[in-house]
């Protein structure tokens, strides 16, 4: 049985479970004050809206570059994937391998994963729960390893700072990389993990 | 449990003996635990109560140890790079100012709000609320503030930064002489204190400590 088939409502941030009152539309906690919902309010609607725009800043993220190395004043901007490139030429697999995973594969995974659930929830996909819930918390663990590149960079350009002898500089491609970082991680945050579970004991839909 | 869970008339047992998992909206009894167990969700595996023996006691002295090694970790060098004769070095402070004069101010943001800012913030928002249950007073800030830390928690990226400090010495390396400074073994140890810390704080402990003597006063 739900929470909800019984009138009770969990706190999403203490726990407390609290009896709905149907008089009340705003209504909050009785024990830390936040404000309870049976479900997350258009958790579906804002979802996708986060997860579309970063669908689309992935496209600069990719090709514009994060960052230029320049040695003796001459300098290639690097994309992301031509940063991993570069590690794995000069031999370093085991590195070029986790930023590979970090900055491509898991973005990337978000993206597709983020709207698989999404797409699942909403119509009655044959993907168990359990598989649907593995995905989730995946996504909500990982999200933040993808600043990984960002830190790197924040780390290089304070470092290698020997003026025209060498230098790093942070590219656009940095910016929109972490929009894209930050806005699935937004997504994961709005997406009410119990929408999975709903539509599979009852015939509940939601839009 | 889930024979608890499937029981109908799960409406009438009193509000104080159910719990519902948070993740997936199941219904149940509240189990009762003993010192050191879990109790996890039947049906999802959500984790949704830890009883721990003490959580005050280490908590704070934990807060207390992370907030001496927070500013050492963030001010000390990590790493100096040695390129010709010339001396470099890179502290985490460092590393968002030099993003800030390249002209990347919204990078040097993030990057300041998620490896200094929201850290910092979460250490003490966590020593004010086991304070608050420590002296038994203002628990009603107490709750405000432990909710702030619960929208903070995921923001704060320490360890994700100490892989990027070891990404970037393995790329650094062979480029320059490199060595390392006292400032990351702070910033190690910070880590390692901040992931304890977060063990020994069970949130659902947390949470009725702050709730239970407001309570009963009343």
């Amino acid at each position: 049985m739900r929470a909800a088939d019984a009138g009770l409502m969990v706190c999403h941030e203490c726990h407390q479970l609290n009896r709905a009152d149907a008089g009340q539309r705003h209504q909050r906690c009785t024990r830390c004050g936040a404000r309870v919902h049976m479900r997350r309010p258009n958790s579906i609607v804002r979802t996708w809206a986060l997860l579309i725009t970063a669908a689309l800043l992935y496209l600069p993220a990719n090709l514009l570059p994060i960052m230029t190395v320049r040695m003796l004043g001459s300098g290639t901007p690097d994309t992301i994937m031509s940063g991993v490139v570069t590690l794995a030429k000069h031999g370093m697999f085991p590195i070029a391998a986790v930023v590979f995973i970090a900055s491509i594969l898991v973005p990337t995974f978000k993206l597709v994963g983020i709207a698989m659930l999404l797409f699942s929830v909403q119509r009655h996909h044959p993907m168990s729960p359990r598989q649907r819930i593995l995905v989730f918390r995946f996504i909500e663990w990982i999200g933040r390893w993808s600043m990984l590149d960002i830190f790197v960079i924040a780390i290089l350009v304070a470092i290698v700072n020997f003026g025209s002898l060498a230098s790093v500089e942070a590219g656009f491609g940095a910016i929109a990389f972490a929009s894209v970082v930050i806005l699935t991680m937004l997504a994961a945050i709005t997406f009410d993990p119990r929408l999975i579970w709903d539509n599979t004991e009852s015939g509940n839909k939601h839009d | 449990m889930p024979e608890s869970a499937a029981t109908p008339g799960l409406e009438e047992v009193p509000l104080e003996q159910l719990a519902a998992c948070p993740e997936c909206d199941l219904l149940m009894l509240k189990p009762t635990l003993n010192l050191g167990e879990v109790a996890e969700c039947p049906r999802c595996g959500c984790e949704l109560f830890r009883l721990r023996h003490r959580i005050v006691g280490p908590g704070l002295a934990l807060v207390l140890a992370a907030l001496l090694l927070y500013f050492p970790a963030n001010f000390l060098p990590i790493m100096q790079l040695n390129l010709l004769g010339r001396v470099t070095q890179d502290t985490v402070w460092s590393g968002v100012l030099s993003l800030y004069n390249s002209g990347m101010q919204g990078i040097a943001v993030v990057v300041f709000l998620c490896s200094m800012a929201v850290p910092l913030l979460k250490l003490l928002c966590q020593l004010a609320v086991l304070l608050c249950i420590a002296v038994d007073r203002a628990k009603p800030l107490g709750v405000a503030l432990y909710r702030t830390y619960h929208h903070l928690r995921e923001w704060g990226m320490l360890e994700v930064y100490l892989l990027g400090i070891l990404v970037s010495i393995i790329k650094l390396r062979d480029m320059a002489e490199l060595s390392l400074g006292i400032g990351l073994a702070c910033f190690a140890g910070l880590l390692v204190v901040q992931v304890w810390l977060e063990l020994v704080m069970s949130p659902h402990q947390v949470w009725e400590a702050l709730s239970e003597r407001r309570d009963a006063r009343r």
